[in-house]
């Protein structure tokens, strides 16, 4: 008894932080709540596109393959680091593109995002998906494989499940956030893929040639941004006209 | 100027009500029974020395320790009832409150009575904001323990090789699998994996604790939640496998439960 009065008393001054920080988190995810709400499905009927490449300035940087420690039997002895995956042309794979601060427009993806354990490498690397999207994570391999979602800022788990066979699969929710999530196989540490959580589906991701399309965007100027797991971020202004494609060519510097 | 805790609290209640009408809230779970003020004061007296006073898990005595205190900031914990990623409910904290953590730092708080660990899991929770914005996930459903027998720990150590356990946990248990290098947590700490033969499971060692900490991982860890995989018979019999590792688990079995 004695213990809770002078418990009341040492903690009153001192309660107002955390206290306030709830009613901010609160007040914050209200702000958040509506960002898919923010943005409205529209019919677009005059939209133009983005075709675009996306290459690599100079050479790509020399990337050793990866040694495999882990089920060798199974994975192979080594796997060849796609990190920088360059086709013939120069084009840069596996980088995302999306447009920034779009509010109305096309209705997002009907199907699930997929993501597959397939040969000891997630498939695809990396890809875009809108905030709150179900994602079906699957595996192709007869070895346990773990999946393991975190947000890519902070590293906090948003799932960790277990992919014992080959065949099985689970659908679950993606948080309604947006943002970069950096996706590991614990087993097998080599094992990594990126999804950029975003508040709108204009996103592409590059094909093996470096080519994008972005398509039924509504006139108008916009900020693409790009993203590449080792390259990095950049933005860049774009303009789309009604029924017309817009030619991109984007370099990025390898790091 | 200040606002009264006496104008805060129906403020609060609003707010959580204005989350609740805007749907984004899922489940009933969370109703707080512990006031987080009086446990502001039991926190600043037993587990500020580890869990440091902003619940960042970096207090003073933090840096000598191996596993490291937890990080309450992105509601991360490692034992819940709960699915993967979820929330933890007050009652997983309590449950860990209980037993402490076997093998590790954290002694279990039994002795502060029930309001003191109320209070201080409410003051907890105010670490993470997610408690505010976010209700836990409903708790997996734990069919009734079939019972211990031979027959079942055999099952059970087929289940434990179909499902590869031992990449991590190593065939015979003891925490040594092909995978088990160079794993970290989510902070990026060094992390082994559990060695089953120690005669005491971290979490607990009833067990449904054991079948619990399978079914739906240890969030922050490489631990994956099994629970989409295995079916509860299955999951049944690799808990009385994961009991027969150790030559305490059988005696216990039969004497108690």
């Amino acid at each position: 008894m004695n213990n809770r009065t002078s418990g009341m008393q040492c903690a009153r001054r001192s309660f107002w932080l955390p206290a306030g920080l709830a009613v901010l988190g609160i007040a914050g995810s209200l702000a958040a709540l509506p960002a898919s709400a923010d943005y409205a499905v529209v019919a677009v009927t005059n939209g133009g596109s983005i075709d675009g490449v996306v290459t690599l300035s100079g050479a790509a940087p020399a990337m050793p393959p990866i040694k495999v420690d882990k089920n060798p039997d199974y994975c192979g002895a080594s796997i060849p680091d796609p990190t920088y995956t360059v086709g013939s042309s120069g084009g840069l794979a596996n980088v995302i593109v999306y447009l920034k601060d779009v509010t109305k427009g096309k209705a997002g993806p009907s199907e699930p995002l997929a993501l597959v354990n397939d040969h000891c490498m997630f498939s695809p690397r990396t890809q875009g998906a809108m905030v709150g999207e179900q994602i079906k994570v699957s595996s192709d391999d007869t070895v346990l494989h773990n999946t393991h979602l975190r947000f890519g800022q902070n590293n906090a788990t948003i799932f960790n499940i277990a992919l014992p066979f080959k065949g099985f699969s689970v659908t679950k929710p993606l948080p309604e956030r947006p943002g970069l999530i950096d996706v590991k196989c614990d087993v097998h540490e080599w094992m990594r893929a990126w999804i950029m959580e975003l508040d709108n589906p204009y996103y592409a991701t590059t094909d093996a040639d470096g080519h994008f399309t972005i398509a039924d965007v509504p006139p108008g100027s916009y900020t693409l941004e790009i993203w590449h797991e080792a390259a990095g971020e950049k933005s860049q202004p774009v303009v789309v006209a009604a029924g017309k494609a817009t030619k991109l060519k984007i370099t990025v510097a390898a790091k | 100027m200040l606002v009264r805790v006496a104008q805060l609290v129906p403020m609060v209640a609003g707010l959580l009500l204005a989350v609740g009408t805007a749907g984004a809230a899922v489940g009933t779970a969370g109703a707080d029974t512990g006031d987080a003020r009086n446990g502001k004061a039991v926190y600043e007296r037993w587990c500020i020395g580890c869990h440091g006073a902003e619940g960042n898990g970096q207090g003073e005595s933090a840096q000598y320790m191996s596993p490291k205190p937890r990080d309450y900031r992105e509601g991360t914990f490692k034992w819940r009832s709960t699915p993967s990623g979820s929330l933890p409910l007050d009652s997983d904290l309590e449950h860990t409150l209980l037993n402490g953590v076997y093998g590790t730092y954290m002694p279990s708080w039994r002795f502060l009575g029930e309001r003191e660990r109320e209070d201080v899991i409410a003051y907890i929770k105010t670490f993470a904001p997610r408690f505010a914005s976010e209700q836990p996930q409903k708790p997996i459903s734990i069919p009734p323990n079939p019972g211990y027998s031979d027959e079942s720990v055999k099952r059970g150590a087929a289940i434990y090789q179909k499902y590869n356990c031992g990449q991590c946990h190593g065939a015979g248990g003891r925490g040594d699998g092909s995978s088990a290098q160079g794993l970290k947590d989510d902070w990026g700490n060094a992390i082994v994996p559990y060695d089953l033969t120690k005669g005491h499971i971290k979490c607990g060692d009833e067990p449904t604790d054991i079948y619990r900490v399978f079914m739906t991982g240890l969030s922050g860890t490489p631990m994956p939640a099994f629970a989409d995989s295995i079916s509860p018979a299955d999951a049944w019999d690799l808990v009385h496998f994961i009991e027969s590792l150790s030559p305490e688990y059988p005696k216990n079995v039969t004497a108690a439960r």
